[in-house]
């Protein structure tokens, strides 16, 4: 009965803020409110890495294809027919009748002027994968461009799906990465009306929006504002002050689906991994460093009941996973080793490796500290005893980069790019980011990458998967899911790959 | 006139209560230097004998039964006060934070008393240049903000428990420093001082034995000032993230990891946040108690 009690005096001041709020809801100007978690990274799109910008991405540019999320179908957006001239050549015929934000016609000036300005390395788009495939564009005429690749790319139709968005020329010449970050201008569905970096910003309607596959927005302004504690986003989200929220934690949108008819909870899955990276190129100033050992790696991997993670702590639609990749992406081979929750005989591989007594290691993490304490748990119970360190994003990123974190707990979201090699290649072809350095690997990623068979990729990510674990360099744990909560005001069905579609939104 | 003023209480004494008779009931009248103090030596004795106590392993998980409410809740005997969101029963885990903090807070207000004992003691008793050096460096220390030079340090270092304790204790020492250089700049300047050095006694002898007694009670306080001080600020780093970590048991990490859930489950931080209301609580009622019956003046 006390429980009760306690709970309804937390709900009833709850929802008593809610009666006084509730003429907040903002149906009626037509004006939905989005709450983030974390503050956008960077407007402009091609220096961000974060999950935020690449859902601003998404709403304020297009690409040149679209990828329909539930059919995996590729259509055209800004170009309406592709074709490959030869193994490096594609050539695009664009959409006429299209015009940015600011009233530029959108022609193969613009085209030709982003995809030069991003594949040239000095000019630092942050996720070089994303780009560095192209070399240069060239205009033929003035809807038709050709794209030249630097190796055979056969993933290039996924990525300018993805990651490449079009950029209008002039402005982008005139004002920069900076500029645009304060004014971004593209031809997407929906205008940056309104930028405060680490507050809000608000999106309105492009009333104007091309036929374009991904639908035309019907809600006429968004209005997202960074809230970084979730009580707080609750707290909001019970006022009528905000009416979506997505990467809920799932105990607290199982708390919320209970409440009854106040709000819908949809759960996704994304294509986000996490999984332990493990320096076993021994690059860290770890002495002995146990993770070149292949028993120890594979003590990693016994000691953690990935299933029981899932099931109590993920929830929803997550799944374990055994592979460097999600396995929904091309060319991501299920049949690899798998390494059952087994502590007994990760103690005895420890003992074999020379650890009988264990190991104190450092551990990085930096999001989801209950995921990693979890997994420091189950490392401690087989005697790997785990000096535990939570940083920021960007200074565990650093740390990789210089290979000095021994042990971390990282997640990859393949910037929802549906194909193996946005996820394997990004970290086991010898980069600063490769913390295993296996030259087995990188010959076959070298040949799935550039391979335009699509028989002979899946054959060589098969083998550079099944290499990876084999030598267990990585301890794959499952894939990510979100829960996006929202008031029943708000009719959304989520799509599996972790971008809010504001096109997709309407009012009930 | 002298004579008589010496004699009288002199007569009092010998046939009233003796010292200790009169420290004792003055101790039991203290109401709230009993309840510091039963406070404390029981949470003390809860550190101490954790192991005995605790019912589960505070570190074993158990991912399939997480956050089970308490036995006041509508929990089971199994586990009291409940568990945590890894499933590890938290009673065991309050059991062991109470060593946690308790030693932060002891070892913390150690280090920081020597520190700020040392250069007080000589500010106030040497006088003119250490004066000046030692007035000096507390305004430097007084300058700075603490939360945010342990956040630095912390930040910089890792956070860790010998990590906290050390800055802690190379944090804290401002008070002692002030108040044993004020306490001496009177004490030395008693007849007791000046008659102890017209015998030849040395330094050593005059501030350890001349001195030091007379101040003492006043470092008590301050000593258990800066130890709820330290446990606070423990728990207010291990809040951040920037403490104890994880899995150590600590309060403050406690209340940490309950506040994602505070709106459904406010027990996750109420108990830990009770716990350390009250400990801290305790001390301070403690540190008052002790002064109010040590002080010189009321010790006649």
């Amino acid at each position: 009965m006390k429980t009760t009690f306690l709970k309804s005096t937390a709900l009833t001041l709850a929802l008593s803020l809610a009666a006084g709020g509730a003429a907040l809801a903002d149906k009626a100007n037509d004006t939905l409110k989005v709450a983030y978690t974390k503050e956008l990274e960077n407007v402009d799109s091609f220096f961000n890495s974060s999950r935020e910008g690449v859902v601003l991405q998404r709403a304020v540019w297009d690409g040149l294809i679209y990828r329909d999320p539930n059919t995996n179908e590729y259509k055209g957006n800004l170009a309406t027919s592709w074709e490959w001239i030869d193994d490096k050549t594609l050539e695009l015929k664009l959409r006429e009748g299209v015009t940015f934000h600011n009233g530029a016609p959108f022609n193969a000036d613009d085209v030709v002027a982003t995809v030069n300005f991003v594949a040239k390395e000095e000019n630092g788009v942050k996720t070089q994968r994303n780009v560095n495939w192209m070399d240069r564009a060239e205009k033929v005429d003035d809807y038709t461009v050709r794209i030249y690749t630097k190796k055979v790319f056969p993933a290039a139709i996924e990525f300018l799906s993805g990651p490449v968005s079009m950029y209008p020329a002039d402005y982008y010449a005139e004002v920069g990465p900076s500029g645009m970050g304060l004014k971004p201008v593209g031809t997407g569905p929906y205008m940056v009306s309104e930028v405060v970096p680490g507050q809000h910003f608000v999106l309105k309607k492009n009333e104007n929006y091309h036929d374009s596959p991904k639908g035309q927005p019907t809600i006429g302004t968004i209005d997202i504002r960074t809230i970084p504690d979730v009580n707080t986003q609750l707290a909001e989200l019970f006022s009528g002050s905000i009416d979506l929220i997505w990467q809920v934690p799932s105990d607290q949108a199982e708390k919320l689906a209970s409440m009854g008819d106040r709000f819908t909870v949809s759960n996704e899955s994304t294509m986000r991994v996490g999984y332990l990276a493990m320096d076993a190129a021994g690059r860290s100033s770890m002495d002995p460093n146990p993770y070149k050992d292949l028993k120890v790696r594979q003590a990693v991997n016994h000691a953690i009941d990935r299933q029981a993670l899932v099931d109590n702590l993920l929830k929803g639609k997550s799944k374990v996973v055994w592979t460097a990749c999600f396995p929904s992406q091309f060319g991501c081979a299920q049949d690899v080793a798998q390494y059952a929750y087994d502590p007994e005989k990760a103690k005895a591989l420890l003992a074999e490796a020379g650890y009988p007594d264990g190991f104190t290691t450092d551990f990085y993490a930096y999001r989801n500290r209950d995921y990693a304490e979890a997994i420091s748990s189950y490392l401690n119970a087989v005697g790997i005893k785990t000096d535990f360190k939570m940083l920021q994003y960007s200074a565990l990123r650093e740390l990789n980069m210089k290979g000095e974190a021994p042990l971390s707990f990282q997640t990859w979201g393949s910037y929802s790019i549906n194909d193996a090699s946005a996820m394997v290649s990004q970290f086991f072809k010898h980069g600063s980011l490769d913390s295993t350095r296996d030259d087995q690997v990188l010959e076959a990623l070298n040949v799935a990458d550039s391979a335009t068979d699509p028989d002979t990729r899946i054959e060589y990510y098969g083998k550079a998967l099944r290499r990876i674990a084999d030598m267990a360099f990585w301890a794959p744990m499952f894939s990510y899911n979100t829960n996006y909560v929202m008031t029943k005001e708000v009719n959304y069905t989520p799509t599996p790959d972790e971008v809010l579609r504001f096109t997709d939104m309407t009012w009930n | 006139m002298s004579v008589k003023k010496t004699t009288a209480p002199l007569m009092e004494e010998i046939t009233g209560p003796t010292p200790r008779q009169i420290l004792r009931k003055r101790v039991t009248g203290h109401t709230g230097l009993l309840f510091g103090l039963a406070v404390v030596l029981i949470l003390l004795f809860v550190a101490i004998f954790a192991p005995l106590l605790a019912p589960h392993d505070p570190y074993a998980q158990s991912l399939s039964s997480r956050m089970v409410s308490p036995v006041f809740l509508g929990g089971t005997w199994e586990h009291p006060l409940g568990t945590d969101h890894l499933g590890r029963d938290y009673l065991s885990r309050l059991i062991y934070g109470a060593r946690v903090s308790l030693l932060i807070g002891a070892v913390a207000a150690a280090i920081s008393g020597v520190i700020g004992t040392a250069m007080g003691v000589a500010a106030g008793y040497f006088g003119g240049k250490v004066d000046a050096v030692v007035t000096f460096l507390i305004n430097v220390r007084l300058a700075m903000p603490v939360v945010l030079v342990a956040l630095a340090v912390v930040a910089i270092l890792g956070g860790s428990l010998q990590v906290v304790i050390g800055v802690l204790g190379l944090l804290l020492w401002d008070r002692f420093a002030v108040v044993m250089r004020a306490s001496t700049l009177q004490v030395r300047r008693r007849e007791y001082v000046a008659a102890a050095q017209a015998i030849g006694a040395s330094t050593s002898r005059v501030i350890l034995s001349e001195i030091m007694p007379n101040i003492v009670n006043n470092l008590i306080v301050i000593v258990t000032l800066e130890m709820a001080h330290a446990i606070l600020l423990e728990a207010a780093l291990s809040f951040l993230g920037l403490g104890v970590q994880p899995p150590t048991p600590s309060w403050g990490l406690m209340i940490s990891e309950g506040k994602n859930m505070m709106l459904f489950e406010p027990w996750l931080v109420l108990i830990p946040g009770v716990v350390l209301f009250m400990l801290v609580l305790a001390i301070n009622l403690m540190g008052d108690g002790l002064r109010d019956v040590t002080a010189p003046e009321n010790r006649s």
